[in-house]
Formats: C-alpha cells, sequence, structure tokens
C-alpha cells in the first residue's frame, strides 16, 4: 500500500487555480477536538496536568518484544510532544502487569487479542469523571490478532507500531478523527487510503507502511488548539461561519481551510444542525475554504450522533478567499451549497 | 490488593465516559457479504447495556426485529453486540462504534466468535441505515462502496448516493453467494 500525501495538495491545488480563474472556490481538511455530552454539559476531552504518565502491559507478540513496544511508543509521544506550539508531555511511568481496558487509574498501552473487532488495529478507551469531566486515564490496545513490526524501515505484511502508535495517542491527548484523506477502490477489490493530511484519519495506511510516523498541519492545529503553548492564540487565528442548504444549517459538512501561503489543509465540521462552524490554529493570512459532503465513510467514525450527517450536497470551494487575522477570527463566513 | 481493590472501586465510581477511538482496516461491500455470518435487515426494538471482561467494560446488547435475513439462519429476533452503553450513571462511549436507537431500521452485517452473541464485523462499517424519501422510497446510506467500480472515490460526486433499497439487497445476495 502506498500513500502519496501531495495528491491532496495536488488536488487542491486544481482546485484553487478553477476557484480563482471561476471566482468559484476550494477544499480543506480537519481536525476534530473529541468532546461529549455528560447532563446536558458539553466537555472537551484533554489533560488537566502535564506529564501524563503512561505504562506498557508486559506482553509480547510475534515479531515485537515489550522492550521493542515500549520503544516505539516512546517514540510516538515524542513526537507528539515536539510540537513546539503545543505544551502536553508525557512520560513512561514502567512496565505493568495491568491490561488496557482495566479501569485501574493508569493509562496503559499493550496488545490484547480482541476477535470480535475483526478489522479494528487499535482502539483508545477514556475513563472520565462524570462530575467534572475531567480526564482520569486512557488506554490503547494493539489488536494482537494482527501482525505486527517495529522495523525501522517497516516490514511487509506487519503493521507498524510507531504509525500506529501516533494515530492512537493523538486520541489519548482528546483529538477526534479527521477527515482529511481520500481513499480509492482497487480494480481487484478492496479499498485502500490513497493520501492522508492528517494521521488521525480513521483508516490505516497499509501494513508495512511507515509514512505515518509524522504529524501533518491539521495534527498540529489540533493538539495545539488543546493545549496551546504561550502566546499561540495571539499569533494564530480562526475562521467560523455557517453551512447552508436551501436555507437550513447542514450537520455534519467537511470544511477545509488551505492556507495559500504554506499550502497547510487543517478543518473541521459543522458540528450542530444550524451548521455553525470553526476551525482555529490557523496560520494568519488567507484561506481558502472547501466544504464537502462525508459521502464516502461510516460517519459513525466521526460523528457520535444517531442521526447521520447531510452528506447529500456537492463539493463547494467557497468564491472567495478568507482572511484570516491574527489573534482573532475571520468572522462569520456564510456559505451555501447545493443538493446533489 | 485491597489498596487496589479500593481504588478502582473509587475510579469506577468516577466513570461517567469511556471513549474508544480507532485504526480501521477498511471493507468493501464484497468483503463484508462474503466474510459476515448473518446479514439482516430490520428494525431496532431494544438495546441493553451490560458489562463485559469481568465487569472491567460496557457493552451493548441491540435486539433486531428482523425484516429479512439476506444471509444465514437465524429467527425472527437478531441479536448483536457493539461495544460501549451506558449503565447507570455510568456511561461508556466508543468512538468508531455504531450506535443505534429503538425504531431505527437497518441492514446489519455480522460476524460471530464461538457461542458469544454475534457482533458488527468491521466495527462501524458493517452497519447501513435506511430512511425514507419523501416520495416513499426506501434508501441505504452510507452510500455503499460497490464492487466493480474502481478508482478515487470522490466526496460530492452526484454519483455518491444512497442506494434503493431494492438494489442494495440484489447486490448483497450476490455478493454473499448463499443469500436466500
Amino acid at each position: 500500500m502506498t500513500r502519496r500525501p501531495s495528491a491532496t495538495r495536488r488536488g487542491w491545488s486544481v482546485l484553487l487555480s478553477l476557484a480563482l480563474v471561476m471566482t468559484v472556490s476550494s477544499p480543506a481538511f480537519a481536525y476534530l477536538k473529541f468532546g461529549f455530552q455528560l447532563d446536558g454539559k458539553e466537555f472537551t476531552l484533554r489533560w488537566s496536568r502535564s506529564p501524563v504518565m503512561y505504562f506498557v502491559s508486559d506482553v509480547d507478540v510475534p515479531g515485537v518484544s515489550v522492550s521493542q513496544f515500549q520503544g516505539a511508543v516512546a517514540v510516538a509521544f515524542t513526537t507528539w510532544e515536539s510540537v513546539p506550539s503545543a505544551s502536553i508531555a508525557y512520560t513512561f511511568g514502567g512496565f505493568t502487569r495491568g491490561l488496557p481496558g482495566e479501569n485501574d487509574g493508569r493509562t496503559t498501552l499493550g496488545f490484547m487479542n480482541a476477535p470480535e473487532l475483526d478489522r479494528v488495529l487499535a482502539s483508545t478507551s477514556y475513563l472520565v469523571d462524570g462530575d467534572t469531566g475531567e480526564l482520569l486515564e486512557s488506554d490503547i490496545f494493539f489488536n494482537s490478532a494482527f501482525a505486527w513490526s517495529t522495523a525501522q524501515a517497516g516490514e511487509r505484511g506487519r503493521w507498524d507500531v510507531e504509525s500506529i502508535a501516533l494515530h492512537e495517542i493523538g486520541h489519548l491527548s482528546g483529538l477526534g478523527h479527521s477527515a482529511i484523506g481520500e481513499t480509492e477502490l482497487l480494480s481487484g477489490g478492496g479499498r485502500r487510503v490513497q493520501s492522508i493530511g492528517s494521521v488521525m484519519f480513521p483508516i490505516a495506511l497499509g501494513s508495512g507502511d511507515i509514512s505515518g510516523r509524522r504529524l501533518m498541519p491539521d495534527d498540529i492545529a489540533g493538539i495545539s488548539d488543546l493545549y496551546p503553548e504561550a502566546g499561540f492564540n495571539d499569533t494564530t487565528g480562526s475562521v467560523s461561519g455557517r453551512i447552508t442548504k436551501n436555507g437550513a444549517g447542514v450537520f455534519g459538512a467537511h470544511i477545509v481551510a488551505f492556507d495559500l501561503r504554506g499550502g497547510e489543509l487543517v478543518g473541521n465540521f459543522s458540528l450542530g444542525h444550524d451548521g455553525q462552524f470553526s476551525i482555529a490554529g490557523l496560520r494568519p493570512g488567507p484561506h481558502a475554504l472547501r466544504i464537502e459532503p462525508i459521502d464516502d465513510a461510516d460517519t459513525d467514525s466521526f460523528f457520535d450522533d444517531t442521526e447521520p450527517p447531510d452528506v447529500n450536497f456537492r463539493t463547494t470551494v467557497f468564491e472567495r478567499l478568507v482572511i484570516v487575522p491574527r489573534g482573532g477570527d475571520s468572522g462569520a463566513v456564510q456559505i451555501a451549497v447545493q443538493p446533489k | 490488593m485491597r489498596h487496589r481493590v479500593l481504588s478502582v472501586a473509587m475510579l469506577m465510581c468516577l466513570l461517567a465516559a469511556h471513549v474508544r477511538a480507532t485504526v480501521l482496516v477498511p471493507a468493501d461491500l464484497a468483503e463484508l457479504s462474503r466474510d459476515a455470518q448473518i446479514i439482516a435487515r430490520g428494525q431496532v426494538v431494544a438495546i441493553d447495556a451490560r458489562w463485559s471482561d469481568g465487569h472491567r467494560a460496557i457493552e451493548t446488547v441491540v435486539t433486531l426485529e428482523a425484516e429479512r435475513v439476506l444471509k444465514g439462519e437465524v429467527g425472527r429476533r437478531v441479536q448483536f453486540r457493539v461495544p460501549g452503553g451506558v449503565m447507570g450513571r455510568y456511561r461508556n462511549i466508543v468512538m468508531g462504534a455504531p450506535q443505534f436507537a429503538v425504531g431505527q431500521r437497518v441492514i446489519v452485517f455480522l460476524g460471530a466468535s464461538g457461542p458469544q452473541v454475534p457482533f458488527v464485523l468491521g466495527f462501524s462499517q458493517g452497519v447501513y441505515r435506511l430512511g425514507v424519501t419523501s416520495s416513499g422510497d426506501v434508501l441505504v446510506s452510507p452510500p455503499p462502496i460497490m464492487p466493480g467500480v474502481t478508482g478515487p472515490i470522490v466526496r460530492g460526486a452526484v454519483t455518491r448516493q444512497p442506494a434503493p433499497l431494492a438494489d442494495f439487497e440484489r447486490s448483497v445476495r450476490a455478493l454473499a453467494g448463499d443469500g436466500r
């Protein structure tokens, strides 16, 4: 399986050219903070203390020893805490006989067998104080039903621990899934990822692939928005607005902001039925916006809602560029999309 | 040991939300149809959460009143389990896991492991939801990833539409091979 990160950017360039020529618009990608409701109150999952201490289960699998596993996840943790605009940090607490998923107050990563999760490579769980919304513990289970590797250059037919850990640690830190990614159908059957713009894209790149070891602008904007270093909010800006169709708000539209100067893609969703959206952590300057339906995915990967998002509209590139101010918001942008 | 038990108990009292997120291996309709032991269309009539894994986690058993069984040998009522659920004050949310509500009409692709209650294949990939248009047509969403089509999936394309129920079920039965 291959990954071509530049494909989305090429797609953007083409669309942007069309937008500029036709004064129509262009596309985008997204990070999503992980939130939930308790007793009618909205919570954003995030750690209130740093460094976050984690433990590693004392479980080997064929091809990966415990120490190799710990080494690979340590690199992934370091990748996240090395984001200069984010303040979160992690520390290794040691090995444990505990397993991920046990509500023991310890953040634990390790291998487990879960045959009922037949196509799930790994999964992150959270333990939250229901009264305060405080995140107490987060565990990551790696499905031992799959073949794994920690080889420096990857290993054909085996899933890369570091890449998958990087995605799951994003969840552990409070990020949801990103929809910045493209897939294709293969002539011999099956579906694969063609390109991604975020390690938080929910579909795996493929066994043997190690290109998911690197964070992308969407991931960096997300983690920085959750754990901003001093000055981050003063030096970046946001875009906000409303997506409508036939005059009514659109729930679940994917909005991607394309930075014209650096080419970064950062996105989010309209998360209410009023169609409101906001994308923070953007570099100040001109951005193009693309609005698209999530009509290529099982939407449960993105939304904790039994009511499905609206996918019956055409991809739209907003007809004008949006200027993101330093330390401020663009002001409400109104974007109308058309039904298919 | 006693200290550990108390700690666990204390933490369990604090538990309100237990959320999961995932990395998935993608599946298309052909794979789901082939690998499923049961494929059924029906209406959700009950949702019951319970403790699992030795009281370590919460899962939900969903009961479906079957309107049609496309594959497998099951009765009029089909049960399957999904991770997460609500147990009293404890809420276990599983991001990426399918969620259901009583009254919903769905088509589910189920796998089984031993004598346990079946599970949804491919996590959230094995669930299609039915909706009715203003003209009364029943459509299946999300738009299925149909076999025989190749190349990039383009979001927003007019061809990415929910499928008519009859067309969808005809395809599934053909792909499943042993459908009835």
